[in-house]
């Protein structure tokens, strides 16, 4: 297959392709209520061309029938010189990289049986169902994939990768009549069948605060104090910030730019924030980008100072900085775009406790439901939360969103615990059409001097 | 290949089978920050089998070019063996309606002529940099052809184009972003008009935009604009599918006939409207498309269903049936429009006001174009609660600035229950069509 896409590179008459090739086989299960919707395993393969020549834009093509690959390289030069560009897109440098990388499988999903998988999400699927006759309905999901991959370009860079990853997701849903309720579990890895076994405690949790929550209040909104767990802290770095240190968004904006500053002061010195590719086992792991760039630690807020930002080959040479090997695509149907990886808040000092010891009356917001933001503004809403009265954590409080403005909320992050730890969930994560791409998050409690919580928003 | 399939899967499974072929051939020209920089081209094509079994419905899927019949009739036999019992029946022979879906000229365009359309909305769009805006505009056209057929001897295709062009207009100032966008979509090319609405659409919301005022706060009368209802139109149209009937989540559920909503409001679904990318003739499981009333007069009247959701609701397939090459067919919207259909008011002028004439009844209050997390929580119960991404205050019937920190919430359920008005501004957002809605008593807070 190598030689076979080296060859196909000089189709082009480009000066500068790569050529990226993905076999996929996957298998899914779903379940809703007790009733299996789908069990299905497919095969998904296609290819990704792109090419840069002098003075042109960038030409893409996206294809499934590989026995045209020829064809494809070629259109995509004949792209590229139709879009005129001045000045031109440049590439920063990398090396030529030549690997072979078969991640640890952790047990093949490709070897285990449909009807096993169906077996174990069933088994997960009846514990949600089995914890109270208020459980009225569930979705549960299994998804695996392995992914071959061939990535080579123009500079003489050869990758061969076997990319495997599984994902467990369930929801639980209460009803007592007129009240609808919501639980989650969700569970993402880059590994194998063997990962995803003696999972059912989560989703049994998941059912029971479903149930929990029908008789929760709505927690009433306001300004508090707001600690949010683990889960939810890395949801807003990711959301809230990450996606403004992706450098595609600042390198051709000079207001952008101005916003993003390197050396601005964005949080106290107890906040340290970073993207991190490389680090083992996790679900936004790869050794290396859709460009054949390295994945690396990046910080991107250093002691409350903002210190880096993730780039890409073209945004790196648009600013005089270093590629940190972020270029990703969800798939070969995209180009790869500027994207985090696994971005975390790193661990600070102390417990929970010593976080709400002095909250006479704050919210302790849990879990993510989702989380969308515009920029400077954006809206988490929590799984669950509950209040913390007088340093203690006391009641369950339902539909607690968190809104705010980016600046102002990381300028006030006065405490981050020394409990860190990567969420491992599903999902993934959309930016310009592509989603869901797998990504991690992971932080320490942390704890906002002061949010607004919505939720019963009283007129 | 679909004939191939058919013909393997009529001999191995015994309660039949459908599938559909569909090829897609998308050209993208992007202009980023005002520069053309990129032109893609993408094509895919596959196959989607579902077969039914003793009595069991499996699916397979597949973009290899190289599996084979036989392959792909395995695996959805192997699906079939782990499935539910389902009483699906595919529906046979049946003619269908007439409805143009593909234009030549769309499909004909060249390159250049993209590129051309492009820039054509780029110099449209440079009185924005005036105001410091930088602009990011893309062209997309699709080709599709698109193969349905059944063992029940039922069989469609059909080719389509779309044409998609969307222009957004980006302003930073210290640490306030602006994001301003509009898209235009169609089966043909859009004409100079479609450009100068386009345009003229960023410009009416960008001019009052610049000034930033303090947002209102209380249960006070708000305008959604065509954008901005999404919020409360989505808990309905999830509600009003029939698979969150079957679910036991909608909470319209046994209410068909029921007066739930005000008698202004009427919704349905169209799938043979004229130039629509999302119309088609037949679904993807050869049920012939017509159009839908979902709610008539604010009376609950029909819920969409695909083939398996109708057989578990012993109902007949209301045409939703939606496909992808993998995963088996759900129930899906086409054009959705709410109100008056579009054209019986007449030719709108490319860019009405905003608030389509509605804001004359505000005193003091919100006009919603856009909200942060629509689609996220417990969306089908009804209650939201979103930040503004974009709003403006209106105070004596004029807009007088934009408003940041602000958060609207309610019930959508009940907000449809006391609606102040339709504006004159009917449009197309997506394949939704909609004028802008008066609410009255909806709760504001700020921070």
């Amino acid at each position: 297959m190598i030689d076979r896409l080296t060859a196909a590179l000089k189709h082009a008459r480009a000066d500068y392709v790569e050529i990226r090739l993905e076999r996929t086989w996957s298998a899914a299960v779903t379940y809703r209520g007790r009733r299996l919707e789908a069990a299905t395993a497919s095969e998904d393969q296609g290819g990704f061309v792109r090419a840069l020549t002098r003075g042109g834009g960038w030409g893409t093509v996206s294809f499934t029938s590989l026995e045209r690959l020829e064809a494809m390289v070629a259109r995509a030069g004949e792209l590229s010189r139709a879009v005129r560009l001045d000045p031109p897109i440049r590439l920063a440098d990398v090396p030529p990289q030549r690997a072979e990388a078969l991640l640890d499988l952790d047990g093949d999903v490709r070897g285990v049986p449909l009807a096993e998988k169906k077996r174990l999400l069933e088994a997960y699927n009846g514990e949600m169902l089995a914890v109270s006759d208020r459980i009225v309905d569930t979705l549960a999901t299994y998804r695996d994939e392995v992914s071959e991959y061939w990535y080579v370009n123009s500079e003489g860079t050869v990758l061969h990768e076997l990319r495997p990853e599984v994902t467990l997701s369930g929801t639980a849903v209460a009803r007592r009549d007129g009240t609808i309720e919501k639980g989650l579990e969700s569970l993402g890895l880059r590994r194998g069948w063997r990962s995803v076994q003696d999972r059912a405690a989560g989703f049994r949790e998941a059912a029971a605060r479903a149930v929990r929550l029908l008789d929760a209040p709505r927690v009433v909104g306001g300004t508090y104090p707001v600690i949010l767990d683990p889960e939810l802290a890395g949801v807003f770095i990711h959301e809230a910030f990450g996606h403004l240190s992706e450098a595609d968004f600042v390198y051709e904006n000079p207001q952008a730019r101005e916003m993003m500053t390197l050396g601005r002061r964005f949080g106290t010195p107890a906040l340290t924030v970073g993207d991190n590719g490389a680090a083992p086992g996790l679900r936004g792991t790869l050794p290396y980008d859709d460009e054949g760039t390295p994945t690396q630690d990046t910080i991107l807020i250093k002691d409350g100072i903002l210190v880096g930002r993730l780039h890409s080959r073209e945004t790196a040479a648009a600013m005089g900085e270093r590629p940190t090997g972020n270029a990703r695509a969800v798939s070969f149907r995209h180009p790869p775009i500027v994207r985090m990886t696994n971005t975390y808040i790193a661990n600070g000092q102390g417990t929970f406790d010593d976080l709400i010891r002095d909250v006479k009356l704050g919210v302790y917001a849990c879990g993510a439901f989702g989380g969308q933001t515009m920029l400077e503004n954006f809206s988490f809403t929590a799984a669950y939360g509950y209040m913390i009265r007088d340093g203690g954590v006391a009641e369950l409080v339902k539909d607690v969103v968190l809104a705010g403005n980016l600046f102002q909320t990381l300028a006030r992050i006065d405490r981050i615990a020394g409990d860190f730890r990567w969420n491992q969930m599903g999902g993934g994560c959309g930016k310009g059409g592509q989603y869901p791409l797998p990504v991690t998050e992971g932080a320490p409690h942390v704890r906002i001097e002061e949010a607004l919580i919505g939720g019963d928003v009283a007129p | 290949m679909i004939e191939a399939l058919l013909d393997r899967a009529r001999r191995r499974a015994d309660g039949g089978a459908d599938a559909l072929w569909r090829r897609v051939e998308r050209t993208t020209v992007a202009f980023e920050w005002g520069r053309l920089k990129a032109a893609g081209a993408a094509e895919e094509a596959g196959v989607n089998l579902r077969v039914r079994h003793r009595g069991r419905v499996g699916v397979a899927g597949s973009t290899a070019a190289d599996a084979t019949p036989d392959e792909v009739v395995a695996r959805a036999l192997a699906s079939a063996e782990l499935g539910e019992e389902v009483d699906l029946r595919f529906p046979g022979p049946a003619p269908l309606p007439a409805i143009a879906v593909c234009s030549d000229r769309a499909a004909d365009a060249s390159l250049d002529a993209l590129i051309a359309l492009g820039r054509g909305l780029l110099a449209r769009l440079e009185p924005l940099e005036r105001h410091g805006c930088r602009v990011n505009v893309t062209v997309e056209r699709e080709t599709a052809e698109t193969r349905v057929a059944n063992t029940a001897g039922a069989a469609a295709a059909y080719r389509s184009t779309s044409v998609g062009v969307s222009a957004e207009a980006w302003r930073i100032a210290g640490d306030d972003v602006l994001v301003i966008g509009d898209a235009w979509d169609g089966t043909d090319l859009p004409d100079a008009n479609v450009l100068a609405g386009l345009a003229a659409s960023l410009e009416q919301r960008l001019r009052p935009a610049l000034r930033v005022v303090a947002p209102p706060e209380g249960a006070l009368p708000v305008v959604f604009t065509p954008a901005g209802l999404a919020a409360l139109l989505l808990p309905v149209t999830q509600a009003l599918s029939g698979k969150a009937v079957l679910q036991g989540i909608s909470p319209l559920a046994g209410r068909v006939g029921e007066q739930a909503f005000a008698a202004a409001f009427s919704l349905a679904d169209d799938p043979l409207c004229a130039g629509r990318s999302a119309s088609r003739p037949v679904d993807d499981e050869c049920t012939p498309s017509r159009p839908l009333a979902l709610v008539e007069r604010g009376v609950v009247r029909a819920f969409i269903y695909d083939l398996e959701t109708a057989a578990r609701a012993r109902t007949e397939s209301t045409g939703h049936g939606q496909r992808g090459i993998f995963g088996k067919p759900v129930p899906g919207y086409t054009n959705l429009i709410l109100g008056a259909p579009p054209g019986s008011g007449g030719a709108p002028a490319p860019a009405p006001a905003l608030g389509g004439g509605l804001l004359g009844q505000v005193t003091d209050g919100l006009l919603v174009d856009e909200l942060i997390g629509v689609g996220q929580g417990n969306v089908i119960g009804g209650t939201f609660s979103h930040p503004v991404a974009l709003a403006y205050r209106v105070e004596r019937g004029e807009v007088t600035g934009r408003v940041k920190d602000a958060a609207v919430a309610g019930d959508a359920y009940e907000l449809w229950r006391r609606i102040g008005g339709f504006g004159s501004d009917g449009r197309w957002t997506g394949s939704r069509y909609a004028p802008s809605v008066l609410v009255d008593g909806v709760a504001v807070a700020r921070r």
